[in-house]
């Protein structure tokens, strides 16, 4: 028989019986693995000395009342497998952008509505995200409920949550995990109320100066309904794919929302996107895009940062769709809108396998 | 039925001391480590359901991850030293001890944060006491690997440790 691996030799010296009776004969006839063992006890004597810290006690319920006593933070349900911890401020620059974007094709009044029937990019720059301005300075948001997705639950919970059926991706790419973790968020309510003193204190606190609000703005405010949604996260979560966090790594991401809708009282889309797009640290290449759009009131812009993605219109099921990220593998998404829905298709795939799973999706 | 609070409440209760603990085998700072612990259950609760399955493997491997990412952070580690060893000069008995305790710490310190990513938590998870398949559990590897990837965190360990000593 051969000598033992390293491994075995190490495990035998925590779980003698953890070995085969084979490797333990081999083990009391082999002097060579028995003085190999020894060196490796010796190193391991060595590191449970440096790894041994003072007994400590830590006490759990002080703990809890600790964290509880936090503001609680909205439970966003998954982490997109381009994210890493690098990226995450310029993530949260995107959800920005795109709340900004949102906000700017606000209706006129309360009964007009922003219900979006097709989707654009819009390209955005790192200085873009870095410069964005805090839409927090400028109101306080209530929620009517926070938005709170619930993952890790069954498909007849997620559908029960969602309203509607989970979408079926048909046949996976090759290299997907089959093992689906299914998430859903119940549709939520917020209403964003403008402030012209918190808008003007915060800019003087970064000794800014922004533009006066329009007659009508301050105190108006902004309704943004959102889902319900569900996601289905393919990929074992609890595999050894991960990120280097050693968080979970999906492979593939499918997500269905209920388009966003919002309702404004006392100012209009004009005013709305002017004043916006005046703020300090919004460059004019971006409130060109963001103008560009066309319809704001039927149009979803979806922020591209052309730093880290590429984007390209292509056609999802019949109907206009952004396709984001490349043929490399690294990630690539499509959005699309249909029925009213939002529809996002990404993960560690080839942009043409994420287009196959988007037009298959049922 | 369990509300999801609930079920939160009911796993931070049942696993904080052992989360707390593996960050503290890293950094050998029951503050820092709470700080980790409570970062890795707001972590966990923003992403997951309490009753998941994979709850307490998450848990010890986000634990070690993070707690490691955090050694790794230079300024933050050498801002960390210079107040124990402040604190604990002033308290001390033997000076000469305490210098002694102070600079072992940091050559392991030192040493575990050059050790590969994989290696080093299984060293970290195995000393907190976890069993050779909770450890395979949480880092999503087979059980037959724990044994091979333990060893070499141990060598690796005491050459990085030699290495600081001699250096």
């Amino acid at each position: 028989m051969a000598h033992l691996h390293d491994g075995t030799l190490r495990r035998m010296l925590d779980d003698p019986d953890a070995v085969t009776t084979p490797e333990r004969e081999h083990f009391a006839s082999c002097a060579e693995c028995r003085a190999r063992q020894e060196a490796l006890a010796a190193d391991a004597r060595s590191a449970a000395l440096l790894m041994a810290t003072p007994a400590t006690s830590f006490d759990a319920g002080a703990a809890y009342k600790r964290i509880s006593a936090q503001p609680s933070r909205p439970r966003f349900g998954f982490r997109l497998p381009v994210i890493r911890a690098a990226s995450r401020p310029v993530l949260a620059g995107v959800a920005l952008a795109a709340v900004l974007a949102v906000a700017v094709t606000a209706a006129v009044n309360v009964s007009t509505i922003f219900a979006p029937q097709t989707v654009t990019p819009v390209p955005v720059t790192l200085a873009d995200f870095q410069s964005l301005p805090d839409l927090s300075s400028y109101g306080d948001i209530t929620w009517s409920q926070q938005p709170q997705p619930s993952v890790g639950i069954t498909k007849a919970e997620a559908e029960k949550i969602a309203g509607f059926s989970a979408p079926n991706a048909g046949t996976l790419p090759s290299g997907v995990s089959s093992t689906v973790t299914y998430g859903a968020m119940p549709q939520t309510t917020g209403v964003f109320k403008f402030s012209a003193a918190k808008a003007e204190a915060a800019a003087a606190a970064q000794g800014k100066t922004i533009p006066k609000m329009p007659a009508g703005m301050d105190g108006s405010t902004l309704t943004l309904t959102m889902g319900p949604a569900l996601v289905e996260i393919y990929g074992d979560l609890k595999s050894s794919s991960a990120d280097s966090q050693g968080m979970p790594v999906p492979h593939l991401i499918v997500a269905e929302s209920v388009r966003p809708l919002v309702t404004s009282t006392g100012v209009t889309v004009k005013q709305l996107e002017d004043y916006l797009l005046a703020q300090p640290g919004i460059t004019p290449q971006l409130a060109a895009d963001i103008r560009a759009i066309g319809d704001p009131t039927t149009t979803l812009p979806i922020p591209v940062p052309i730093q880290f993605a590429t984007s390209s219109k292509v056609t999802v099921q019949g109907v206009p769709g952004v396709a984001l990220g490349d043929n490399t593998g690294v990630g690539a998404a499509v959005v699309w809108i249909k029925h009213g829905d939002v529809f996002i298709v990404g993960g560690s795939l080839k942009q043409s396998e994420a287009l196959t799973v988007a037009n298959a999706l049922r | 039925m369990k509300s999801e609070q609930d079920s939160f409440e009911a796993l931070f209760k049942a696993e904080y001391a052992r989360v707390a603990g593996i960050a503290n085998r890293v950094l050998f700072d029951p503050q820092e480590a709470e700080d980790v612990a409570q970062e890795v259950f707001i972590d966990f609760h923003r992403l997951h359901s309490a009753t998941s399955p994979y709850a307490a493997p998450w848990l010890y491997r986000a634990a070690a991850h993070t707690a490691l990412n955090r050694l790794r952070g230079r300024r933050r580690r050498e801002r960390r030293e210079h107040s124990q060893a402040v604190e604990e000069g002033s308290r001390a008995i033997d000076p000469q001890q305490v210098a002694e305790a102070n600079e072992d710490r940091r050559r392991v310190r030192r040493a575990l944060a050059k050790l590969p990513a994989r290696p080093a938590a299984v060293l970290v998870l195995r000393s907190s006491g976890l069993s050779y398949s909770e450890v395979a559990e949480a880092l999503g590897v087979r059980t037959g690997q724990i044994g091979t990837l333990l060893r070499r965190a141990e060598e690796a360990l005491r050459k990085e440790v030699t290495r600081g000593t001699s250096a």
